[in-house]
């Protein structure tokens, strides 16, 4: 079966998952954009004065890349799962199965939809930030290249889990019970050493840490860490979530009966 | 335009055999009718064709591509109404439509999706999003979005069920008009008079397996051997003025009319039985039975 068959086809399926959330805006961009302004506002405010974050570095500036990856990651893993989740409520998820759309270009579709929402989020929260603490990112190009990993990776995960997922509730569970956690536990707003015990070791396995890492070692120039370890990490956490997603497309996981 | 070569599904969940060694081709421009009741099989040989469940055996040619080798390139040549209505509640009528084109890889297709949104009175929903749509408007707008490709097998899994009678007239009186410019359509149905009045060919599925298949004429000529005939008289009749027609099981409704059930065979013979008694009706109603009868005589037997 042809990897790429119908280019046309694939822009109007990553249109929609656009579209999608532009429509509902206030939802998608604008709530998560507010609640990491308060993030900010209070975690920044509170936490100050506090020995956390790295050493000699302005708490507010260790924020902000945090609180970026968090914002791309959690909004490139709601569009594709979100999107599916609610196509399988409406009963219009075998539509996909109609489609001449290969698997890997439906699979494509979904995740760079959740990625520009990602990168978009993303950046609005830095932008966000600004006014906080003034503009001053170290590399450019790898702070956005970052945003665009993360938001890959999540897109991948958030898309094989509308996948397997049948519903709204395991869905939110799993964003509770697993995605923020794992965002709190991933070094966004303190060193993940700094954590207690067992915890301080949840970093290895924990997604969300090297990235969270790489972009702040862009932002700022320093990072908890190796940071070529986490470069690695964050590749095996790429390649891993989208083979799986296309491989579970293929199987037609959640979306055809056996 | 389609070949169904030794089709079986038993789903995994259940283990329950939906189909069983199903067998079928279907020409080019055939009208074909899939009757049987719930969980006959109608719904799990559509979702086979439409890719939406997996089959356990057997092969399918769509348009000369192997469903297994080419899924994509039959996606091109078919079109799914599905049974169940389904919408997303976020597009209006136009996104939709246009996107749905777009998938199929069809650019500027704005013509052709305005004639099909007249042809199915949606044309002043257009800006509407399918939350604003009544039952009978989804379902026609499933339809639209079968279409807008230009499918040369139509699939349409019960699309007029809860579409009321005016509305689902004018869905036959379109569905003639597809058929008579080429399109191959296999319609499922529970209104038995809609596959009397539209279809050429009857296949029925009962319990996995197909129980007849024939063109409409051969199978209601099968089953109508035996015919009702009702004679009319102006005068006031009684059933013991036709002892001479017992074999016949005669029976007098409303004093003038008199019904008897003969085989088509002897009909010849009634009537010269009747003309040598001098017996002066004045109508006769020669009723041959209706699909429905032989429909339901099918998934009794």
């Amino acid at each position: 079966m042809k990897i790429f068959y119908n280019r046309l086809g694939f822009t109007v399926l990553l249109y929609r998952e656009i579209h999608r959330f532009f429509k509902v805006f206030i939802q998608t961009i604008f709530a998560p954009l507010l609640s990491n302004i308060l993030y900010l506002a209070v975690f920044g405010g509170v936490l100050k004065t506090r020995e956390v974050g790295i050493e000699g570095v302005n708490y507010l500036h260790f924020l902000v890349p945090g609180l970026t990856t968090m914002g791309a990651l959690m909004a490139a893993f709601q569009n594709p799962s979100f999107s599916l989740i609610s196509q399988k409520f409406q009963g219009t998820i075998q539509d996909i199965n109609s489609y001449p759309i290969s698997d890997v270009e439906k699979s494509l579709a979904y995740i760079l939809g959740g990625t520009f929402r990602g990168l978009l989020v993303g950046s609005l929260t830095y932008i966000a930030t600004v006014p906080f603490v003034g503009f001053g990112i170290k590399n450019i190009p790898l702070f956005i290249f970052s945003i665009i990993l993360t938001s890959f990776i999540f897109a991948s995960i958030g898309l094989i889990c509308g996948l397997t997922l049948d519903n709204f509730e395991k869905m939110n569970f799993i964003l509770a019970i697993v995605i923020t956690p794992l965002s709190y536990l991933g070094g966004v707003f303190f060193e993940v050493s700094k954590l207690p015990g067992v915890l301080s070791h949840v970093g290895n396995i924990n997604p969300i840490y090297p990235l969270v890492n790489i972009t702040r070692y862009s932002y700022l120039g320093i990072a908890e860490g190796n940071i070529l370890l986490h470069g690695i990490l964050a590749f095996v956490f790429l390649s891993a979530s989208f083979i799986t997603s296309i491989i579970l497309f293929r199987k037609g996981i959640g979306i055809k009966v056996r | 335009m389609l070949r169904i070569e030794n089709i079986s599904k038993i789903y995994k969940r259940g283990h329950k055999e939906a189909l069983k060694n199903i067998n079928l081709t279907i020409k080019e421009g055939e009208f074909t009718a899939l009757l049987g009741q719930n969980g006959a099989g109608k719904t799990t040989l559509i979702n086979i064709l439409a890719g939406n469940v997996h089959k356990t055996e057997g092969k399918v040619i769509i348009g000369g591509y192997d469903l297994d080798k080419n899924p994509l390139e039959t996606k091109k040549i078919m079109g799914i109404v599905p049974q169940e209505i389904g919408q997303d509640y976020i597009f209006t009528v136009e996104d939709m439509l246009r996107k749905q084109s777009g998938y199929f890889g069809i650019k500027n297709n704005d013509d052709y999706i305005d004639e099909l949104l007249e042809a199915l009175s949606l044309q002043d929903k257009r800006k509407s999003t399918t939350r604003q749509l009544s039952g009978g408007m989804k379902r026609r707008l499933l339809i639209a979005k079968a279409l807008v490709h230009k499918p040369k097998l139509l699939i349409l899994d019960e699309p007029t069920a809860g579409v009321d009678i005016e509305l689902r007239h004018s869905m036959y009186k379109f569905l003639k008009k597809l058929h008579a410019e080429g399109t191959t359509i296999i319609l499922t149905t529970h209104y038995i008079e809609e596959a009397e009045n539209l279809c050429k060919r009857i296949i029925v599925i009962d319990h996995g397996e197909i129980i007849a298949d024939e063109p409409k004429e051969k199978l209601m000529d099968i089953f109508s051997q035996e015919i009702d005939v009702r004679f009319e008289f102006d005068y006031d009749i009684d059933i013991e003025d036709f002892d001479f027609l017992n074999g016949y099981e005669p029976i007098v409704k409303n004093n003038r009319n008199l019904y008897i059930k003969v085989e088509k065979n002897n009909l010849s013979k009634l009537m010269k039985v009747i003309t040598d008694k001098g017996l002066n009706f004045i109508d006769i109603d020669i009723k041959r039975p209706k699909l429905e009868d032989i429909y339901l005589n099918l998934i009794k037997s």
